[in-house]
């Protein structure tokens, strides 16, 4: 347990968290999709879910709840599965419409 | 010369027979086992008594002095999976000594937390007259409000028995109210606009479905937990019809669904009622897939659904504990009640309904068994065949 309180782990945490979301913006402008500020606080919003849901099973399995580990990680588990792919159907939105206005990226300069 | 098949076997009714015969003798069976003991609850009462002396259905403890201890009689009561019987003991001077579940067929998770509530603990010691007027604080348990309600009857029931003979006071059973709540007044309202809706165009009756479904997820799924379980079918199949006062909501949807069936050849309570069948089609919407199984392997998990639905029943039966028999994970997302096993399959069912129409509707819910058999009798009864294919639309 000392891992999860020393500042390394959450100094890799951060690394990780970073990473995630540059990948998001590196993975949607090479497929031309648009990111307007709404996705951006729906994937945070989600990234958070998602958290609280690894979270909530680690601290009940910390503290000898398997109980609580196995039924709330499966409520939690469903809420994340649902709300991702309904997240990932809402990133998509856009695709082919030609909304550079909207993206947050730079935008690509002709050749 | 071709020999065409043989009328019966062709038909199914050989099946019918089968299911028939095994569903009868497996509830004579059940029928047949002796009622419970109460001699040891009553013991546990009177730890006290040496002796017992038993006279219509009072029972007098004595100690080995030979001096009376007191009574004990047991009371029966409707549960919400049949009935219940609960044995009360009542010293000398009035008051009560104890109380005791011997028997129940409620949902174990649920029966669980009545029994652990503080009723039994705040009844001993105080006057019967007391407990039969004033102690109704288990009444409304979360999420068991129908088994705390049989045990306070049960309760008031034994202390009835025994307060005429011994004490010479003779208290009037009270009385039950009729319950016409908004759970009823939406469940009518339902059943009326779904069948209403059958001549309005494409459109508005898609959207009144969806009303109607988001209105029976919420109220009859979230607040009251009240679907169409196999508990409640088998409960009624073996011969079990709790009080209409306190379960008026669900002989209207029983009634509902099977009329529906008989006439119009179709489930209304399955496609426009049914809160879990609406929090499938919900989620299916966030999917946004619909993937089609193959003929064979939709044919086969229906029949797997059906030696489900058959084997649960049997076992209902033979154990008189429909409650057991229950697999829905229906309170497991109303309630958050359930097994673990029924957390999994809540997990698989909801996590499948993103890409697959309504998969337990479809493949895994005892309601649709009984919709495909009323649909085969309305079937055999008026010679129309229904277009579906025991798949839900």
């Amino acid at each position: 347990m000392q891992l999860f309180n020393s500042g390394f782990f959450w100094f890799f945490e951060g690394i990780l968290f970073c990473l995630a979301i540059i990948g998001l913006k590196v993975w949607a402008e090479d497929r031309s999709i648009p990111m307007p500020f709404w996705k951006w606080i729906a994937f945070a919003v989600w990234m958070v879910l998602f958290g609280f849901t690894v979270a909530f099973i680690g601290t009940s399995l910390g503290e000898n709840e398997v109980n609580a580990a196995v039924k709330g990680g499966i409520l939690f588990g469903i809420i994340v599965a649902i709300s991702g792919v309904g997240l990932w159907r809402l990133i998509k939105i856009g695709i082919g419409n030609g909304e550079e206005g909207t993206q947050t990226g730079p935008e690509e300069r002709p050749a | 010369m071709k020999r065409g098949p043989r009328p019966a076997l062709k038909n199914g009714l050989l099946r019918y027979l089968f299911v028939i015969a095994v569903l009868s003798a497996a509830l004579l069976y059940g029928s047949s086992r002796s009622g419970p003991d109460l001699m040891p609850h009553i013991r546990e009462i009177f730890p006290l008594a040496a002796s017992f002396e038993q006279s219509d259905g009072i029972y007098s403890a004595f100690s080995d002095q030979n001096d009376l201890l007191g009574w004990a009689a047991a009371g029966r009561a409707s549960g919400f999976g049949g009935h219940m019987l609960v044995v009360v003991g009542i010293d000398t001077t009035g008051e009560v000594a104890g109380a005791k579940v011997v028997e129940h067929r409620e949902t174990p998770l649920f029966f669980r937390v009545v029994r652990s509530s503080e009723f039994f603990g705040a009844i001993r010691g105080r006057s019967f007259e007391k407990v039969n007027y004033e102690y109704s604080d288990i009444v409304g348990v979360t999420g068991a409000t129908r088994s705390s309600e049989a045990i306070v009857a049960g309760v008031r029931n034994a202390i009835t028995r025994v307060s005429g003979p011994k004490f010479g006071v003779h208290m009037p059973a009270p009385e039950r109210p009729f319950e016409f709540g908004i759970l009823e007044v939406v469940v009518l309202l339902l059943f009326t606009v779904a069948v209403a809706a059958a001549r309005l165009p494409d459109s508005l009756r898609e959207v009144l479905r969806w009303a109607s479904q988001v209105t029976g997820l919420l109220v009859i799924g979230f607040w009251k937990n009240s679907p169409i379980t196999i508990a409640k079918i088998t409960s009624l199949m073996s011969g079990y019809f709790p009080d209409i006062q306190s379960n008026l909501s669900l002989y209207l949807l029983i009634a509902g669904f099977m009329l529906t069936v008989l006439v119009l050849g179709r489930s209304i309570y399955c496609t426009h009622i049914c809160p879990f069948g609406a929090a499938q089609q919900i989620i299916n919407l966030i999917g946004g897939k619909n993937i089609k199984l193959p003929i064979w392997a939709a044919r086969l998990m229906i029949m797997a659904r059906n030696v489900i639905v058959f084997t649960a029943v049997v076992a209902a039966f033979i154990t008189v504990q429909p409650a057991l028999t229950s697999y829905e994970p229906f309170a497991t997302l109303f309630a958050l009640r359930g097994t673990v096993l029924q957390w999994l399959l809540l997990l698989v069912v909801m996590v499948t309904s993103l890409f697959i129409h309504r998969p337990w509707c479809n493949f895994l819910c005892p309601v649709r068994t009984c919709e495909r058999v009323l649909q085969d009798i309305r079937r055999r009864s008026t010679g129309l065949r229904e277009a579906s294919d025991g798949v839900c639309e």
